[in-house]
């Protein structure tokens, strides 16, 4: 599992690729700091090489949501494969995500 | 009014209407009768009257011939007059019939005896003969009106029957004139004879003793009756009267009266006088007890038909009853089909066959967790009370079979249910097995039911305890059996109603018919478990011929064919880092099945999140402890297992988590054992001694 996180004006933008299961997501976590302070800047988490996500996984994800949401930023899942399209859907975090 | 009251009062009217008939019918009949018997009498009397009207004429002629042979001697005697008695006197004793005769002669026929001479000879009482010449100052013969006649007509003459005061008897006289050749009469003769045996003969031959018959001249007048010691004078006076219409006969109803007139000279009639009362007495007496015998006999009738129709509405009652328990019934016997299993797998075969309409036999079988469950049972005795035990029994079976994978453990509690207000003292024999449908393994235990056969190269008994049956005593254990079913073997399971199915004499089945006919099947390879099964029925059937079947026959057939098996097993230690062991662990499983990408996935995360659970909670705090996991599948499931060693706990029993919530709100935990159980097929834990169970399954057709 790889993280790779880019901050350009307007956003964040962070690229995971790899398997995000529950080994993982401690890592992954703190890969992701950075985005628990975004300043109000949209976030944008590319999922285009995230092949698996657990829910450890899912809980990285919404503790990101839940900070930008208190600072009225959004936050886009990009580019989400069929089988984390699956467990968004089971979990209900697809109501709560924006999708691109 | 309610229907029975209406009905009862209809068939008490057509009784009535019956008896009123049957009065009409007795009635009509009586009056033919009586008519019958009028004309019979009647006809009697016609004879007996023509016999006495022969014998009137019989004596009338021979009195009239009596006088012609005499006339010669007496006209010589009267040449003196002292001759002509004599010649009277032989004239009377010549006719016995011939009372008394007479000679009036002409006036002044013989000078010296003056004017009037009429010497009278007549009989006395015994029989000597008395003369007398009658002719005298207070007796002048010239104006009797007979004589006149006689003396105006020159011929003879008949007189109407007379009598006297001095005695009862009846006379008639017959006057005949003695002529010279020249047409002159000379005297006048006349015979009395006596009537009197006239009316006793008529009174001899009556057909009652209250008939009497009398005669009467043409003018009405009476002639001579029966004698007074037969019937009273009184009696005879008032039937003249009435016959000669001096007394209307309406106001004497009972007596009947016949009259009859002789068809000559004297032209007498004859009265034959009758009692209704007596002469249709009897007629009476026998119509009132024929009348009397019938109403008796309709009254019997009429009970007989009551009794009848309320028998015949008791029965309607009954069977009325009897199509609603048979209604009822036929809807719990629908019931109970519906309460076995209604599809078959094709390695399962199961048929129940009660003997009435619901029975006390119950088979069952599902699938959980790569697990056959199954069971067979025979509550005893049979119908009803034994139809509801099993229903109670197989509901129990389902509920407790979903909490253990024990069957021993089942037939416990089973058992303690079963005994608990078991007044009735039913018991159950029961036998209830779990087929690993991965490995083989049969975990089995009986409650003293019928020990199965395992059919594998030949039928052998499954060395099953007997055991008590449920239901006896709520103490007794259920031992723990297994075994393994090696891929194709059969396992057969039956009630006694196959092994003691009974042919009209009385000989069972038996363990070695059954023996034969699975020896049979085995021989032919081509055999599945439903046809096996029918074959088994219809050996039994045949056997039994037309004999009924007296207990329930229910059987069921396993055949254990597992097919193609994948295994692998992985032991973890209770770290989080170990999860990706567990991936690759599944993902190589799950390649070795050919599976797609997606499935894979979400096969591994549902086994992740159940594993990461038993990470998380089963051992205390910074306790190591192992996790085994065993994956199995045979191309159609695919089934995990996850043991470990920690605390009981059940993740089936969390709750979890609400995704409906928004971001804010939802909660970080509970994620895991929803996303389990959604992408799984089934979750189930228990826990085997220290062990926790957790068996998840997926269908991967």
């Amino acid at each position: 599992m790889t993280t790779t996180i880019q901050e350009t004006d307007e956003r964040f933008i962070a690229v995971l690729s790899g398997e995000l299961d529950t080994a993982a997501a401690e890592q992954t976590s703190q890969a992701l700091q950075p985005l628990l302070d975004s300043k109000g800047k949209e976030i944008v988490l590319d999922c285009t090489d995230l092949e698996y996500i657990s829910s450890s996984g899912l809980r990285v994800l919404l503790s990101i949501l839940k900070q930008a949401k208190s600072v009225g930023s959004r936050v886009v899942l990009k580019n989400v494969n069929e089988v984390i399209r699956d467990v968004l859907d089971i979990s209900g975090f697809i109501s709560i995500f924006e999708m691109e | 009014m309610n229907s029975s009251l209406k009905s009862s009062i209809s068939r008490v009217g057509i009784i009535v209407i019956a008896a009123v008939m049957v009065e009409v019918i007795s009635i009509i009949q009586y009056q033919r009768l009586r008519g019958l018997m009028e004309e019979e009498m009647s006809g009697r009397s016609h004879m007996a009257f023509a016999a006495l009207a022969d014998r009137i004429q019989y004596t009338l002629d021979k009195t009239e011939l009596t006088m012609q042979e005499n006339m010669w001697n007496v006209m010589r005697s009267m040449a003196h007059p002292d001759s002509v008695f004599s010649a009277l006197a032989h004239l009377v004793d010549d006719n016995p019939d011939v009372v008394g005769g007479c000679l009036a002669f002409s006036p002044y026929y013989y000078p010296s005896k003056g004017r009037l001479f009429e010497p009278y000879v007549c009989k006395g009482p015994d029989g000597s003969l008395e003369v007398k010449q009658l002719a005298g100052p207070d007796h002048d013969y010239t104006q009797n009106e007979e004589y006149q006649w006689v003396l105006n007509h020159k011929e003879p003459n008949w007189t109407d029957p007379y009598s006297f005061e001095s005695d009862t008897l009846t006379y008639a006289t017959y006057s005949y004139p003695l002529m010279d050749t020249k047409g002159r009469i000379l005297a006048i003769c006349g015979l009395d004879i006596d009537l009197s045996w006239l009316g006793n003969l008529l009174n001899t031959r009556q057909p009652f003793a209250s008939t009497f018959s009398f005669l009467l001249t043409p003018e009405g007048d009476f002639v001579t009756g029966p004698p007074e010691s037969r019937t009273p004078r009184a009696e005879v006076e008032l039937a003249v009267a009435i016959a000669n219409g001096l007394l209307p006969a309406s106001e004497h109803p009972d007596l009947l009266m016949r009259k009859t007139a002789l068809h000559k000279d004297p032209y007498w009639q004859v009265v034959q006088v009758y009692k209704a009362s007596e002469v249709f007495e009897k007629m009476k007496r026998m119509r009132h007890q024929q009348m009397l015998l019938i109403l008796l006999g309709l009254a019997i009738l009429a009970f007989m038909i009551h009794r009848y129709a309320r028998n015949e509405q008791k029965l309607q009652k009954a069977s009325e009853e009897q199509a609603r328990i048979s209604g009822e019934l036929s809807v719990a016997r629908r019931i109970q089909e519906e309460m076995l299993p209604k599809s078959f797998p094709a390695d399962i075969y199961g048929s129940l066959e009660p003997a009435r309409e619901v029975g006390g036999d119950l088979y069952d079988f599902y699938q959980r967790d790569g697990k056959l469950f199954f069971c067979i049972g025979d509550v005893s005795g049979k119908g009803v009370p034994s139809a509801m035990l099993m229903s109670v029994i197989h509901s129990l079976f389902r509920v407790l079979s979903q909490k253990t994978e024990d069957p021993s453990r089942i037939l416990k509690v089973l058992n303690q249910e079963l005994c608990r207000g078991n007044d009735s003292n039913m018991f159950v024999t029961f036998f209830a097995g779990c087929l690993d449908l991965y490995t083989g393994k049969l975990h089995y235990a009986n409650a003293g039911h019928d020990k199965p056969y395992l059919l594998g190269d030949a039928p052998t008994q499954l060395a099953a305890k007997s055991n008590l049956p449920l239901g006896v005593f709520p103490d007794t254990e259920f031992e723990p059996q297994e075994c393994t079913l090696s891929p194709g073997a059969m396992l057969f399971l039956y009630t006694d109603g196959l092994t003691e199915a009974k042919n009209s004499r009385r000989e069972a089945f038996g363990r070695l018919r059954v023996q034969q006919v699975l020896t049979d099947c085995l021989a032919n390879s081509r055999m599945t478990p439903e046809s096996m099964v029918h074959s088994i029925s219809d050996a039994a059937h045949r056997f039994a011929e037309d004999a009924p079947q007296s207990d329930d026959l229910t059987m069921l057939l396993i055949r254990y064919l597992p097919g193609e098996l994948f295994k692998q097993q992985i032991t973890l230690v209770n770290e989080r880092s170990e999860v990706e062991k567990l991936g690759a662990f599944v993902k190589d499983f799950c390649s070795s099945l050919e599976l797609d990408r997606k499935s894979s996935a979400h096969l591994r995360l549902a086994l992740e999140e159940a594993v990461v659970n038993v990470i998380n909670y089963a051992y205390p705090k910074g306790e190591k402890g192992s996790i085994d996991i065993y994956a199995d599948s045979n191309r159609k499931e695919v089934r995990f297992t996850i043991v470990d060693s920690g605390v009981p706990f059940d993740p089936t029993a969390a709750i979890s988590a609400d995704t409906t919530l928004d971001a804010q709100n939802r909660p970080i935990g509970g994620l895991g054992i929803l996303l389990t159980r959604k992408l799984a097929d089934s979750v189930s834990y228990c826990r085997k001694g220290d062990k926790n169970v957790l068996t998840i399954t997926k269908s991967i057709q």
